[in-house]
């Protein structure tokens, strides 16, 4: 690709989202939380600062938590994306979400994708975390609302339903 | 029939698995075909002359379908409390940030590219930045018809307060501040606009208070209100900021010059940079008390920033002075106010309306007092808290109040005395110190003078043939979980599951026209109304069920989503088909009016405004690091009386969130403005408590029961911040004996402190001589 291609004129992009190869012409630059929002209509991440101060558009890539904000789409290549819409079924719910409507882990909810995505890196673990851990895992995430303390209750309960499951 | 089956309980919130899944649709998730873009182009200069706005290159620019300035704009002064707001300026910039133009296009980079180019000719004029000087002789005039820069003033006495004082045995008099709060939600503001050729407008507004921003917008337009269809979609947190806006006018303005949709997003610089913020308050109080404790005068002197234009400021300042008699007896009090213009963003109301800000203060001034005094400060705090059933100097009837309760729960459960006696005996100025500060609070539950016209909430019920219930009340949702407990109490009366009922979201076409949420109003208000309108809806069916069993409504028996009679039943699903089919598809409807016993007070300000006042005591333990200044707070108690908990896990949340509020306010947050311009519009700059920052928090509702509420509910998310800052201010001065006067407890601020108290100890000089 040329400069020109990643600055301002349009490049080819392929990407996959949540299983799927979505093509399409943007500038290279081009934030991913942007590209998600604007051209596959997948608004479910949410843009707070345009900054990585907020993480409300943090999404997978390869399974890492990401700003989506920051990371340009011609950058995510071959890797995998993965964004709060394709964290559940249809009906079914991905054990993060139970949790969190068990927990009322949620007041305005614009923050609540971004936390989602971030806590499934919990998920993966073989010991459950401490609520402690969880603390220091959600540094990166802001939210106004809840205090945080339902939001880490609901992460270290999704820890025994992922292992039920 | 038995117990309530769904209040009470902690249930899930009713709109959370949108939330969960990414499906919610907040404003900037919303395109509409034709959907432009828009940008506003804001003043570089806090103060100046605006001589011409050179609009041709932008117009030049390719996908640029308008570029408005004031000319274009229906030429009208206009605003909720003064007429000082306009679309667009016109003859003057009174603040950095302030609209001269706006650019719609059909990219958002297209409109940027534009904005670019449009150029102000401005002759700058000596600006004012501090609204002490700002009231001051010769200080620059913001309003050349506001001279001495006076926004609003309030004013107010009772009883005699001189005379109080002369005979008081100590009078303790001192001067707090109270700084600028950005509300930091995490969706930044956006609107859309769409203009209609019969001459009519539809505004989808994230406003919490939308019927009564649309007479403002109505009058400005100049068009009647019923011509502004007003569509509330989720509102991504507000906590006041996003009450009456200057943004949905310039949407609609280039809506019509375009005749295409317009949508305008800010990124969160822009949000930030221009933000109405919690107006920066200035007092001086004074309170005068007898040898046993017995507060008999209170007097106030409040001066606060309106900022360039008043947005809701007035009613902020108001409640600052004198909504604290309404906590404690002080018998006689006087207070005066002033907001002054000055060439900064204009400052709006945020979550604890003034009241936190007083309290700030007085509630340190109370340990003070109990120190001089030698009472303990909960006991000093029980001799003069208001009680149950008393009407308080301005009227204002206690219809319920647990305070005590409040206070002696939350003493026991941190062990108040015993950890008392430890942080005393290690109070200091060097190394780590632990301190421990309690801090009550109260406030309303709805504020009759919000709208001239009425207070209360009506509500409809509309139920369709396959059991679906949609609840249409005024007030909006803003995350803090009334569409849930609307539908837990609505179905307590149906006998349907919170799983069958939605809550429609305000649609001016479609809901009730209402007051709105804010003064913590909208459970107890909207509450009653829904009850209300569930109950007519249940008599219908009910009625119809009784005709149909060839009985009377009296001995149909419910149980959960089944109603009985005798060895019949039908469940609600069931029932409604019957009423639907009976009814030739009728949906079964049921209205509820709510007329709150509250009262429009008087020209001396005399009179009952709310229909219920929830209190709250807080406990605050904090660590003081005392080399670098940083306070931690380290545990947390909140016992509160909210009357009834409508549902325990949605409450706990409001406690919860309420209170790291209260601490990112206490110890972190503050707007950093250098000659009217804010140098700090990012989360990196201003900081807003993160999960590290949270202490471990108890939360407790005491048993309450508040007779004018739904099902003896009131109010409680802004009472829950109000005692916050001063909890972790007289904790603080538990740890090392400082009083600080000034907020935020930030690291410099405390640093500055305890180097001067070292300095002028002399147990420190031997400390420092031992090492």
């Amino acid at each position: 690709m040329t400069t020109a291609a990643i600055h301002e004129g349009s490049m080819p992009v392929t990407i996959t989202v949540n299983g799927r190869t979505e093509k399409a012409e943007v500038p290279g630059l081009t934030p991913l939380g942007d590209f998600l929002r604007e051209k596959l209509g997948l608004t479910g991440t949410k843009l707070g600062c345009r900054a990585g101060d907020c993480g409300s558009c943090t999404v997978l890539v390869d399974s890492v938590p990401v700003a989506s904000c920051l990371m340009p789409v011609a950058q995510v290549g071959e890797r995998a994306v993965a964004t709060v819409e394709g964290l559940g079924g249809e009906g079914d719910l991905h054990p993060l979400q139970e949790a969190f409507r068990n927990n009322n882990a949620s007041q305005c909810g614009f923050c609540i994708p971004g936390i989602l995505m971030a806590a499934t890196a919990f998920l993966d673990r073989a010991e459950p975390p401490s609520r402690a851990e969880v603390v220091d895992g959600l540094s990166g995430n802001l939210c106004r609302c809840t205090g945080y303390e339902s939001i880490v209750s609901a992460i270290v309960e999704a820890h025994t339903l992922n292992r039920e499951a | 029939m038995s117990g309530p089956a769904w209040v009470g309980q902690g249930i899930p919130q009713v709109d959370m698995l949108d939330k969960l899944r990414g499906s919610t649709k907040y404003i900037a998730d919303i395109s509409v075909s034709g959907m432009l873009h828009a940008v506003i182009v804001r003043s570089p200069v806090a103060h100046g002359r605006l001589h011409a706005v050179d609009v041709d290159r932008a117009k030049k620019v390719p996908g640029v379908r308008a570029v408005l300035t004031s000319a274009d704009t229906p030429h009208r002064f206009f605003g909720p409390h003064a007429n000082d707001w306009e679309i667009l300026a016109s003859e003057k910039v009174r603040s950095f940030g302030d609209e001269i133009a706006a650019i719609a296009a059909t990219t958002l980079d297209a409109a940027r590219e534009a904005a670019a180019l449009v150029t102000a000719t401005v002759e700058e004029l000596p600006a004012v930045f501090d609204a002490r000087e700002a009231l001051r002789d010769g200080a620059p005039t913001v309003w050349e018809d506001r001279p001495g820069n006076v926004a609003n003033s309030f004013q107010i006495s009772r009883g005699n307060v001189e005379e109080a004082f002369a005979k008081a045995d100590l009078v303790v008099t001192d001067r707090y501040s109270t700084n600028q709060i950005y509300h930091a939600y995490l969706e930044p503001i956006g609107v859309m606009a769409e203009y209609h050729p019969s001459g009519s407008y539809t505004l989808t507004v994230p406003s919490h208070i939308p019927y009564k921003a649309r007479l403002t917008y109505a009058g400005a337009l100049g068009v009647r209100p019923d011509q502004i269809r007003i569509v509330v979609p989720p509102i991504g947190g507000s906590f006041g900021a996003k009450y009456e806006m200057i943004e949905p006018l310039i949407a609609a303005v280039l809506a019509r010059d375009t005749g295409r949709p317009v949508r305008l997003v800010y990124d969160r610089e822009e949000d930030a940079l221009i933000a109405r913020s919690r107006p920066p308050f200035w007092f001086h109080h004074r309170i005068g008390v007898t040898a046993e404790g017995m507060f008999i005068a209170r007097e106030t002197e409040v001066v606060g920033t309106a900022g360039s234009r008043v947005f809701w400021s007035p009613a902020v300042l108001a409640t600052a002075i004198h909504r604290v008699d309404s906590l404690y007896n002080f018998h006689n009090m006087a207070g005066t106010g002033a907001l002054a213009y000055t060439n900064e963003a204009p400052t709006t109301c945020m979550r604890g309306f003034g009241n936190a800000e007083s309290l700030f203060g007085i509630e340190q001034m109370i340990d003070e007092i109990g120190e001089k005094l030698g009472i303990d400060p909960v006991e000093l705090r029980q001799r003069n808290a208001v009680r149950e059933g008393e009407t308080t100097l301005h009227g204002w009837h206690i219809s319920s109040s647990k305070l005590p309760e409040c206070l002696e729960r939350v003493k026991e459960v941190s062990d108040l005395d015993n950890q008392r006696r430890e942080t005393r005996k290690q109070r200091g100025l060097t190394g780590v110190r632990r301190g421990i500060g309690v801090a009550i609070a109260h406030h309303v539950s709805g504020y009759r003078p919000i709208l001239a016209d009425y207070d209360g909430s009506s509500a409809i019920v509309h139920a369709t043939s396959g059991g679906r219930v949609t609840l249409f009340v005024g007030e909006p949702d803003i995350g803090q979980g009334q569409a849930t407990v609307l539908s837990q109490l609505a179905c307590d009366e149906l006998g349907c599951s919170p799983d069958d009922v939605n809550l429609q979201g305000v649609d001016s076409a479609l809901s009730p026209d209402a007051v709105g949420t804010l003064a913590s109003r909208a459970t107890t208000m909207a509450g009653n109304a829904v009850v209300a309108a569930a109950r007519s809806a249940r008599q219908k069916l009910d009625a119809l069920l009784a005709d149909h069993w060839r009985t009377t409504p009296d001995r149909l028996h419910r149980e959960g989503e089944v109603v009985h009679f005798g060895e019949q039943s039908l469940t609600f699903r069931e029932s409604m088909a019957l009423y639907a089919a009976s009814n030739c598809g009728l949906p079964l409807l049921g209205e509820g009016v709510h007329r709150p016993a509250t009262q429009m007070p008087d020209k001396d300000k005399y009179g009952n405004p709310s229909a219920a006042y929830p209190f709250a005591a807080h406990v605050a333990e904090v660590e003081v690091d005392c080399d670098s200044g940083q306070i931690r707070v380290t545990r947390y108690w909140a016992v509160h009386d909210s009357g009834t908990i409508l549902n325990p896990s949605t409450a706990r949340g409001q406690v919860v969130g309420a209170i790291a509020q209260g601490v990112g306010w206490a110890l972190m947050e503050d707007v950093k403005v250098d000659l009217g311009r804010v140098r700090n519009p990012n989360f990196l700059d201003y900081r807003i408590p993160g999960s590290g920052d949270m202490p471990e928090t108890y939360v407790e509702f005491v048993d309450a029961y508040e007779p004018n509420g739904p099902h003896g509910a009131k109010s409680l998310a802004e009472a829950a911040i109000n005692p916050v800052t001063a909890a972790i201010a007289n904790a603080f001065h538990d740890a090392t004996g400082i009083r600080c006067h000034d907020l935020p407890l930030a690291p410099e601020r405390i640093w500055e402190l305890l180097t001067g108290a070292r300095a002028q100890s002399p147990a420190h000089d031997a400390e420092e001589a031992l090492i």
